[in-house]
């Protein structure tokens, strides 16, 4: 017996190791300190750390900035990094969650269509609403729908298809319903062409300067995906066997998948509410910690979380700081990132990654 | 321990698998044959759960249908034709999936399911491979590693669909003599779809020939593997060959007009 | 003798016809009566001739209607764009200058035909089927606007009344800047086209009122790309602190001085302290017609009440 036992120490699952752990909590912080000092406003390390001691009440501690940069500091600069993480994180854990469920390397949150009804959402809510809604926070709770919409209406086409109701047939589901949100959407922009600018601006994906607000909104959205997902992640790396194989292991596949792609397009909805189409982050971010890693999902998916995170945080900065002080949209940015990235990833995934 | 009654798959409005009656007792090693399409792997798929059927297929005395996923899955373990072996996998983790049935999914492995895994990893002769990728792995290590895997599921019944399909002769001979010896020691029921009528025989304790999806013969090797059934179903000729206590199916040739 | 006057005559007519030509290119063969078709211009689509005063004018352009219906041609035009919404009486219809569709401009069965925008080779489309189609694109000056106005009354047979249209906008124009000059110097302004803060630089039409007018375009920095309508951060906006703020975007964005106060930061800014925010219609903010004058109008009240 104490030779099995021996062994059994041998046996073990990667998980999420000290040492990545360490290093993606690290890689997260920089981006953070990047992010809060970096602006077209010059504060100061010193001038941040000081004003951040005053708001904790540290004693004898007083902030040496002017209430202008106080204002830029914590009711713009702060608010934005913290939505950019939170955005990050979740486009990030979303793709990794659909690589997984769906077997496709190329999956990211956009997969089942909630981008196209997200976009509708938007569209219709730029080009219809009367002038006195307009300016409220009417605009992300019409994406938001849109995008929750547009996936239940996948997954019914799904569950109406007469083929197998396995994973492809849900991607394919997917892919025509994105295509009829988008088409709809493309004929009411054009129907109101003078709304264009808004519409692709929106599109284009960018970390809105709303303060808090956005935040408190997302927040609990955001907050509950992740706790679901990754309470799943084991289930995930069994999926990736297959549908046969992972329901002859016990997993009852299909709501275990529900279960998972719910959360995430809650989630992404969410995200995309607030910061429209920001594209490439929900493939680029687990390609990469598993080019680095090679880990299973147990890890990849609470990887991804932290390292989307501070992704976009310094694909933020560098959207606010490049052309300073204009800005380039944050969209435009992990395109940028996101297209020379794909094709290292085709050279380099020759086996399949699942 | 397996009991099938006019078990019928329908795939596509056409029944694959036709009023199926067949028994598998305890310990018994049933050879599952038949040609090409005959519903061999759906037969074992409706066994395993993976496909609606018409009739009545119980393991213990107990309907499948009334027992869930998770049940289900601690009682019958499935070594598939083309197992998913992800290449980033390490083999710990793959055989770690084994023990799937038994965790919940929110559940971690612990102290016991490790020590499972070691054991079949022992079994198999993969000590020492533990950390090796699967995508490093040969065809036959492969194989190895998929039965390592249903034996950490430490069900009683193992379901395999072609286990020898892809290996040469020598994996051929060592994955079966050890898949019978595993069933001695630990007692497992193996119900195998296999192509190889002479591996078959040597073997299985009963055989099942399939065809068009009904059921053309059912008994011990030597009354299964006749010149007639095979000719009959298979369009081979053969001869039946006795061979140390079983027989051998040897394929015979015309006569050529040269 | 004769030879030195024939060739001082000579010369001053040739640099007449050369002044003439550089102007742009507003000719007529007969110079200050109503009835002085066909007339040619040179537009964006190039040399136009217009034959008769047109009778059945369709336009396609927003600006173009305003001035039209100012000099007078209104009674000729037949249909207008779906966006031309000044004055309150145009024959608006869903014709569509964006996405415009040749049969449905087609079946007004028109003589001219304006346009601010040439997609998908319209004016060549309508040439075709012989219809006259003059092209003015966004102007980049007031002269360019004023020039536009001019020969919307060469080819409509409102040539006086264009011109004293024209007049009359420059010396309102001159009036007010002269008054809010004085009122505006040193200040800076933040024009707001959109509430994501995209804005317009000193380059854009809309930019050179605030030139006019001696304000500072705070969009100026941020335009090192140089193309005219760069996205401003939130930072630098707040940092910078514009006097006066110019929403362009109340109508379709319903934007407000509330809403802008609202924005996490902002109240901090000069302008928001002060109340020194304009609301423009969106419309006047993007057109180059005879509301020209309103635009200044209203960026000259805003300045004397922040002096006060």
């Amino acid at each position: 017996m104490t030779v099995a036992a021996e062994r059994a120490a041998d046996v073990r699952a990667r998980g999420l190791t000290p040492i990545w752990a360490c290093s993606a909590v690290g890689f997260l912080l920089v981006s953070l300190a990047v992010g809060v000092l970096a602006g077209p406003v010059d504060l100061g390390v010193g001038g941040v750390l000081e004003s951040a001691a005053a708001r904790l009440h540290v004693p004898g501690a007083s902030t040496p900035l002017s209430p202008t940069e106080e204002a830029i500091l914590w009711e713009i600069r702060v608010p934005r990094v913290v939505l950019a993480a939170l955005v990050g994180a979740m486009l990030a854990l979303a793709g990794a969650t659909y690589q997984g469920v769906f077997r496709n390397p190329l999956a990211d949150p956009y997969l089942l269509g909630v981008a196209a009804g997200a976009g509708l959402g938007a569209t219709i809510a730029i080009a219809y609403l009367p002038e006195g809604l307009r300016g409220q926070r009417a605009l992300p709770v019409a994406a938001f729908v849109g995008g929750a919409v547009a996936v239940m209406l996948t997954y019914a086409v799904g569950r109406s298809a007469r083929r197998e109701r396995d994973a492809a047939t849900l991607v394919l589901a997917g892919v025509t319903v994105a295509a009829f949100f988008t088409a709809w959407q493309t004929f009411v922009q054009q129907q109101n062409a003078e709304t264009l600018q808004q519409v692709y601006s929106w599109i284009l994906g960018n970390i809105p300067n709303t303060g808090w607000s956005d935040v408190v909104l997302i927040l609990p959205y955001v907050a509950v995906a992740t706790v679901v997902i990754l309470a799943l992640r084991r289930v995930v790396d069994v999926l990736s066997l297959g549908d046969d194989e992972a329901s002859t292991l016990g997993v009852d596949v299909r709501r275990v998948r529900l279960a998972l792609v719910v959360a995430a397009t809650l989630g992404t909805a969410a995200a995309v509410a607030v910061s429209g189409l920001i594209g490439f982050v929900g493939i680029i971010v687990p390609h990469a910690v598993r080019l680095l890693s090679g880990v299973g999902y147990r890890a990849l998916l609470p990887l991804s979380v932290i390292i989307g995170a501070g992704f976009l945080v310094l694909a933020d900065v560098i959207a606010r700081t490049a052309l300073s002080p204009a800005e380039i949209p944050l969209g435009v940015v992990t395109a940028f990132f996101g297209a020379p990235f794909f094709a290292l990833v085709l050279r380099t995934t020759r086996g399949g990654v699942s | 321990m397996i009991e099938l009654r006019g078990v019928t798959v329908a795939l596509g409005g056409r029944p694959v698998v036709d009023g199926v009656d067949a028994a598998v007792a305890e310990r018994e090693w049933l050879a599952l044959i038949g040609p090409n399409g005959a519903g061999k792997t759906t037969l074992l798929r409706a066994v395993a759960g993976l496909v609606p059927f018409t009739g009545s297929i119980e393991i213990g005395g107990r309907p499948i249908e009334e027992l869930r996923r998770s049940e289900l899955s601690r009682l019958v373990a499935v070594v598939p034709q083309e197992p998913s072996t992800p290449p980033w996998m390490t083999v710990a983790e793959y055989v770690l999936l084994g023990r799937t049935p038994h965790l919940g999914p929110l559940a971690k492995e612990g102290r016991r399911d490790r020590e499972a895994a070691a054991r079949a990893i022992a079994r198999l002769d993969l000590v020492g491979y533990e950390e090796r990728r699967l995508g490093t792995l040969s065809g036959g290590e492969k194989q190895r590693v998929v039965v390592a895997r249903a034996l950490a599921q430490e069900a009683q019944i193992i379901l395999l669909d072609e286990p020898t399909a892809a290996l040469d002769i020598g994996h051929q001979q060592q994955a079966l003599e050890l898949l019978d010896l595993l069933r001695g020691e630990s007692g497992l029921t193996l119900v195998a779809a296999m192509h190889d009528l002479t591996l078959a025989a040597q073997y299985a304790d009963r055989m099942v020939l399939l065809d068009t999806g009904k059921v053309a013969a059912d008994g011990v090797p030597r009354d299964v593997l006749t010149e007639t059934l095979i000719a009959g179903h298979y369009g081979a000729s053969i001869d039946v060959v006795p061979v140390g206590g079983r027989i051998a199916i040897v394929p015979r040739r015309g006569t050529r007009d040269t | 003798m004769l030879r030195i006057s024939a060739l001082v005559a000579l010369v001053a007519a040739i640099f007449a016809v050369v002044v003439a030509g550089a102007s742009g290119g507003a000719t007529s063969h007969q110079t200050g009566s109503q009835a002085s078709f066909p007339v040619t211009i040179v537009a964006s689509n190039g040399k136009v001739t217009v034959a008769r005063k047109p009778r059945r004018i369709v336009s396609l352009s927003p600006t173009a209607t305003e001035s039209l219906f100012a000099i007078g041609a209104g009674v000729q035009v037949v249909a207008v764009d779906d966006q031309s919404d000044y004055p309150k009486s145009v024959p608006k219809t869903s014709l569509s200058g964006f996405t415009p569709n040749v049969e449905a401009i087609a079946s007004y069965r028109p003589d001219l035909v304006l346009i601010a925008y040439d997609p998908k080779g319209l004016s060549d489309a309508l040439a075709r089927l012989g219809i006259t189609v003059v092209h003015q694109d966004g102007a980049k000056s007031f002269k360019g606007a004023y020039q536009q106005i001019r020969q919307l009354g060469l080819v409509t047979g409102h040539e006086s009344e264009a011109t004293r249209l024209v007049g009359r906008m420059r010396s309102k124009i001159a009036a007010i800047v002269a008054a809010a000059r004085r009122a505006g110097r040193g200040l800076s302004v933040y024009h707001e086209l959109t509430p994501d803060l995209y804005s317009a630089t000193s380059k854009t039409f809309v930019g050179k009122v605030y030139e006019a007018l001696g304000l500072r375009n705070i969009a100026d920095a941020a335009d090192s790309a140089g193309f005219g309508y760069p996205q401003l951060s939130a930072e630098y906006v707040v940092s910078v602190s514009p006097d006066v703020i110019v929403l362009a975007d109340t109508v379709c964005c319903g934007q407000k001085s509330s809403t802008v106060a609202a924005r996490p930061g902002w109240d901090r800014i000069s302008a928001v302290r002060t109340g020194s925010i304009v609301r423009i219609d969106d419309s006047i903010a993007s057109r180059w017609g005879p509301r020209l004058v309103n635009f200044f109008r209203a960026m000259s009240s805003a300045l004397a009440r922040l002096r006060q």
